[in-house]
């Protein structure tokens, strides 16, 4: 009697004791007793759940290649057209370049960050550099303005410099 | 040859004095049918789990290669069971239509049964497993994340509506847009050949990912595009593809995962 009587305790148990150990495993699996570090060896979850996906933004993502590829192509014609004229001439085409190449520059320095530098991985660097390099182009930018409004411009530069 | 060899069996039935010389035309020709061994040196990645303080080696093997098959797949199965039974790779179909033997050989990715080994023997091959991965044990890598991120792109048909009747139908045109594409074995070859993989892989999807993640946006009996292509409005997903076409020059199967990428990105861009 004492026999039926364990095995049917032992029954009734094994399914509470089992889910208990899966969750125990479940759980040592996931990143509770070691941190997740991005890039790491320890995953997000367990095993069979699916990676995350960021909240979307068309900002970071369509519009954001969007204008970089139209940029880019624009400052072939906008550079053929550089020869042609000249900085004193029109300087706010002078400016255009000027402006256009910079954030295109930007746009190639931020994607250098993003790959190598990125704020998940790097908590202190990262953002340091982002904004260091936002003040840089906030400066070049202003240094183009003034360039353009009390000197010769970007264009009369490049072939000053070029004919010297 | 044959026709040596029946005059040769002609010659041993006529007479004695002949059979003599017959003998040794067949000597001769057995020792022209003798084939010097090409022993070819494979240096291969070894690392073990059980020793973890232990740095990664690369041990060296010695194959005859005329007493072995073609291809690497089947260097590594004569060394596992004629010299060293620790050695660790996956292999499953030895046909190119599994996946599993993806490594690096040679400094390239690719598939260690559809790779011919190089006969020179003076120089050896290197062989390593998938690089930027955390390693299992010698040649095989951890494909989890991988794997997980497959999961993530949702590779499954998926449509608003059940069809009329019967299954969902496509046109041979709607079907040939997905040639290129439905290929793919998920060897990992692509992926782990991306620098941007490499530095990003946690967000990062990958070429092999992204171009399945188009497979489903392309097909005519999905519905689902929209929220697929969603999915990829950031930063990291999609966009930290720079065209560096490693993907397309690696592929085993001679997939082009940048062109499904690049399809991508002009439907996100058209949108």
């Amino acid at each position: 009697m004492s026999s039926s009587f364990l095995f049917r305790s032992a029954v009734l148990r094994r399914p509470l004791v089992g889910s208990f150990r899966a969750t125990v495993q479940a759980r040592q699996a996931t990143s509770s007793s070691y941190p997740y570090i991005p890039g790491g060896p320890i995953l997000k979850g367990t095993v069979n759940e699916p990676t995350t996906f960021p909240p979307p933004s068309k900002t970071h993502g369509s519009h954001h290649w969007a204008f970089e590829r139209l940029l880019s192509a624009t400052l072939v014609p906008l550079t053929a057209a550089a020869f042609v004229t000249t900085g004193s001439q029109y300087p706010v085409f002078d400016g255009i370049l000027g402006v256009s190449l910079i954030v295109h520059s930007h746009i190639g320095f931020d994607n250098i960050l993003i790959d190598y530098i990125h704020p998940r991985k790097f908590s202190v660097l990262g953002p340091t550099l982002k904004w260091g390099l936002r003040a840089l182009t906030a400066g070049a930018l202003v240094g183009v303005y003034q360039f353009n409004t009390n000197d010769v411009g970007l264009t009369e530069l490049i072939s000053g410099v070029w004919h010297a | 040859m044959s026709l040596a060899r029946s005059s040769l069996a002609l010659n041993n039935v006529r007479t004695s004095a002949v059979r003599s010389l017959a003998t040794s035309a067949a000597r001769r020709q057995a020792v022209a049918q003798e084939r010097q061994p090409i022993q070819k040196e494979f240096k291969i990645y070894r690392w073990n789990p059980d020793e973890p303080a232990k740095k990664p080696t690369l041990q060296s093997y010695t194959v005859d290669l005329n007493a072995c098959g073609p291809m690497v797949l089947d260097a590594l199965i004569k060394i596992k069971n004629e010299v060293d039974p620790t050695l660790t790779f996956r292999r499953s179909c030895r046909e190119g239509i599994c996946g599993s033997c993806a490594m690096n050989i040679d400094g390239q990715n690719t598939l260690a049964c559809l790779c011919r080994i190089d006969r020179n023997a003076g120089k050896d091959t290197k062989i390593y497993p998938l690089p930027h991965m955390y390693i299992v044990k010698d040649l095989v890598p951890d494909l989890t994340l991988f794997y997980k991120q497959y999961k993530s792109i949702e590779p499954f048909l998926k449509n608003h509506k059940l069809p009329e009747k019967g299954e969902y139908l496509q046109s041979p045109e709607d079907r040939r847009k997905l040639d290129g594409m439905y290929e793919c074995i998920l060897c990992a070859c692509c992926s782990t050949s991306c620098p941007s993989y490499w530095w990003n892989q946690d967000e990062y999807l990958g070429p092999a990912t992204l171009m399945q993640a188009y497979r489903w946006m392309a097909d005519s009996r999905d519905t689902y595009g929209r929220e697929r292509k969603e999915k990829l409005q950031n930063d990291l997903s999609l966009y930290r593809c720079h065209t560096i076409f490693n993907c397309a020059r690696t592929c085993p199967k001679g997939l082009n995962p940048a062109a499904a990428i690049a399809k991508i990105k002009l439907e996100l861009a058209s949108e």
